[in-house]
């Protein structure tokens, strides 16, 4: 087990390197001078020079590579061009309410898609089977965005029972809780549909094996067997799903987060890019990235750590 | 490993648990904040740099008015534009072209311990303006002489007519503590180093910015305890925020404005605060496929505008025929030169010589400016000029006429424009003398009649006189063939019946103003 992990963690860090790479090579095509760039028209020499050099912008571009990437490696991912402040501590005020809109995203969409799949592989071809599977697809094909909206209209415009924007009240949980309900519903339905689908399959597989056979040979119920022998099994490539669609639920969440101007890691990239506003771009998407990486990374060990057959490959 | 279980009774107790958490959910959040004295604002995006020197502008001006002090504000009477003293003078005057006397009112203190305001907190920061980034707001200021604690005299180095509604009314003119700018490092971002006003200023960045009573203010009370703005960055959310009575106020989106016209929500009322933004077609005269002047004019009689008012815009904005808006001395009532005739354009076409043209047409990529285009697009298809439409975030749009930003300008052809100022037709018309061709004078014409008016309209004090100037400059603009005029796009708010809003003519609202009526 500590072989794979190290091997994992050492591929996570290349890519993150490689990562850091192409951002840099990206910010370095953009035609025009960085500083008027990332400035404006209306920037002053004086502010276009102090910016120049609070960028290393006058330093080989070799050099002004080995200084972001030394620089990001400590946890320093530069200064924002407007207010100054550095870009680490403005992702850092962010990157909660994000990590809060994904984690109750997917955490309602496993409680409802898991036991929704299960159920329709243990009934295959019933009436519940096809109402699970119209439904599975039909939230699946629906886009988060159409989602958001017709959520507030519905929620928060017709019934007031929700409210519409915003994170609510800074240390009030309960406030808090109540401004994640709509976002989270609207990022999480389509993971409904998509873990249900992926479950029933992975059961229904499962549940035609030799071992399930001769547990019911056995005598055991049939809830023993979903739950205590063939879910285990089944819901190891859901894991590997729920991993690589992380960055799915980043991409949603920056719609989630517009929408329902939830002040997220996806918004504040949004607005960067309008604003022109690179390092906190370049520190976002290098955050984003390395969060991606690390859930991949969690899901690779869950399933390594579950089914040791994995810890061979790679 | 401990076993997971579905029991029946588990069952139960999680449907219970569901159920209750459903019902917590039926709290009415969006009931309004009735009998409070709770404002409740939308800010489109994050306070970035509230010093005035410095600052990007729009909502940054808001902030200021609230926790600065101005020596004047804005008046409205009906459709017209005025200046009156605010409360923090007792006197302002003009006691001839180039001298403005000024005695600041007894007893305003500013905040963080740094002692009472002070005629040279006035002279500190106008002289300061002049070397900043709004420094051409300050161009017509000589100095500021300092008579007393709290008196002085603003002293022009020319006769500039606009001084008092496009300087000491808007945000540049704001006064800061000398004291406390100076212990700040002589700028400052995102904190006032001191304020003289009647709120206080946090900011949440990405979250909201709340105004709370300053309990040193001695001047009048506002008419709300506290200003919360909500950070939404994007319209139609904001428009929905508000229906879902979250918000008090907010700007509207023409589409909405239309919507809102047949059917107002409950309890609410429209207020248009000004239509000082000005939409055109600007065409490059330097451009090879654009030098031919007739080729210009075809354009122009090409373009239908009503049908771009009713299509783009429903019906919600004014029909510009020129750079001066609705309100304000100099405003032109029709085109001179032109006006939409697809004959005369194909005649200018056909003497022009030019066959078979292809242009490319840059707009910024939001629904508005896209429609506007593709009716522009089928309007000069009907002449043979067949246009492709090229869609540009904000960031590359507003730089692409620059010199000093790339080599884009070379390839300008044809564009959408929309700038919006001050009001005074100076503040409009400041953008297309020769000096700005490279910089915002995209069209990249030049005028020595035109740059003459220019300076004759700010020398200029009597309003007959200063009409004429500024129409014959638009004139002028109109001659070169190079713009299309479009419109004058209001901005409107919505809010509820029993506020009264307060806002300058360029939309900035004013909070300490607002009242319950």
């Amino acid at each position: 087990m500590i072989a794979y992990l190290t091997k994992r963690l050492g591929l996570s860090v290349a890519v993150v390197f490689l990562v850091v790479l192409m951002l840099f090579s990206l910010l370095q095509m953009i035609p025009g001078d960085p500083a008027t760039v990332a400035l404006g028209p209306r920037a002053t020499p004086e502010a276009i020079a102090r910016y120049a050099e609070k960028m290393h912008l006058d330093e080989p571009v070799w050099r002004q590579f080995a200084i972001y990437a030394g620089n990001a490696a400590t946890g320093d991912l530069g200064i924002d061009v407007f207010t100054e402040r550095p870009v680490t501590a403005i992702i850092l005020e962010r990157i909660g309410f994000t990590l809060a809109l994904i984690f109750a995203a997917m955490g309602w969409a496993m409680l409802l898609g898991i036991p929704l799949g299960c159920l329709a592989a243990v009934k295959p071809n019933t009436w519940v089977d096809r109402i699970t599977g119209v439904l599975s697809v039909g939230t699946i094909a629906v886009p988060s965005f159409l989602v958001s909206i017709w959520a507030i209209l519905i929620f928060a415009v017709n019934l007031r029972w929700l409210p519409a924007i915003g994170a609510g009240e800074p240390g009030n949980l309960t406030d808090q809780f109540t401004h994640l309900i709509l976002p989270a519903f609207a990022v999480g339905l389509s993971w409904v549909g998509y873990l249900a689908r992926m479950v029933r399959a992975s059961m229904l597989e499962v549940m035609g094996e030799t071992y399930i056979r001769s547990a019911r040979a056995f005598g055991l119920t049939q809830r023993r067997i979903v739950f205590g022998y063939a879910l285990r099994v089944a819901i190891l490539p859901t894991i590997t799903l729920i991993g690589m669609g992380f960055g799915g639920l980043i991409s949603a969440a920056v719609f989630a987060e517009i929408i329902f101007a939830r002040p997220g890691l996806g918004k504040l990239i949004f607005d960067s890019v309008m604003a022109r506003n690179f390092p906190i771009v370049q520190g976002g998407v290098l955050v984003a990235t390395t969060l991606y990486l690390g859930v991949v990374l969690f899901s690779d060990l869950l399933i390594a750590w579950i089914d040791p057959r994995v810890r061979d490959s790679l | 490993m401990k076993k997971f279980e579905l029991s029946r009774r588990g069952f139960l107790a999680s449907g219970v648990a569901v159920g209750t958490l459903g019902l917590a959910g039926a709290y009415p959040f969006g009931a309004r904040a009735q009998g409070t004295e709770l404002l409740r604002l939308r800010l489109d995006g994050d306070n970035q740099i509230l010093d005035p020197g410095y600052m990007i502008g729009g909502t940054e001006v808001e902030a200021q008015k609230q926790c600065l002090p101005f020596l004047a504000q804005y008046t409205r009477d009906g459709d017209t534009f005025g200046w009156e003293p605010t409360y923090y003078v007792t006197k302002l005057e003009q006691r001839d072209p180039t001298h403005i006397d000024f005695e600041l009112t007894e007893g305003l203190i500013w905040s963080n311990g740094y002692g009472p305001l002070m005629a040279s907190d006035v002279k500190y920061s106008y002289e300061r303006m002049k070397g900043t980034d709004w420094g051409g707001y300050f161009e017509a200021l000589d100095h500021v002489e300092v008579t007393g604690d709290r008196t002085g005299t603003i002293v022009l180095n020319k006769p500039f007519a606009p001084f008092f509604m496009v300087t000491l009314c808007h945000g540049p003119g704001a006064i800061l503590c000398e004291k406390a700018t100076e212990d700040a490092g002589g700028k400052f971002t995102t904190k006032f180093p001191a304020i003289c006003g009647p709120y206080t200023y946090e900011q949440i960045p990405g979250q909201r910015t709340t105004f709370a009573l300053n309990p040193e203010w001695t001047g009048p009370k506002p008419g709300f305890d506290t200003v919360t703005l909500q950070v939404i960055t994007e319209v139609k959310a904001a428009e929905l925020a508000y229906e879902a009575g979250e918000l008090d106020c907010t700007e509207l989106g023409a589409d909405t404005m239309a919507r809102y016209a047949a059917a107002m929500p409950p309890n609410s009322s429209l207020t248009t605060a000004g239509e000082l933004q000005y939409m055109w077609m600007g065409m490059n005269t330097e451009h090879p496929k654009l030098q031919n002047k007739q080729v210009r004019q075809a354009i122009q009689h090409a373009v239908d505008v009503e049908s771009i008012l009713a299509g783009a815009y429903s019906g919600t904005t004014t029909k510009s025929n020129g750079i001066v808006c609705p309100g304000l001395i100099g405003h032109r009532d029709a085109t001179k030169s032109y006006s939409y005739d697809p004959e005369k354009a194909r005649e200018l076409m056909d003497a022009s010589g030019v066959t078979g043209l292809t242009l490319t047409l840059r707009t910024l990529n939001n629904q508005e400016r896209m429609l506007t285009s593709q009716i522009i697009q089928a309007n000069l298809a009907v002449i043979g000029i067949t246009v492709e439409i090229q869609p540009l975030d904000s960031g590359p749009f507003w730089e692409m006429g620059s010199e000093s930003a790339g080599d884009t300008w070379q390839d300008l052809q044809l564009w959408t424009m929309r700038f919006a100022g001050t009001p005074d037709p100076y503040e409009a018309a400041q953008w297309f003398v020769s000096s700005q061709v490279g910089i915002w004078n995209w069209e990249r014409w030049t005028d020595p009649e035109y740059d003459r008016l220019f300076d004759a309209g700010l020398a200029e004090s009597d309003p007959e006189k200063r009409n004429e100037i500024y129409l014959k400059m638009q004139d002028i603009m109109e001659e070169t063939g190079a713009y299309v005029w479009i419109n004058h796009e209001p901005e409107a708010y919505v809010h509820g019946a029993d506020i009264q809003i307060s806002s300058a003519p360029s939309g900035e609202l004013d909070y300490r103003r607002f009242q319950r009526i």
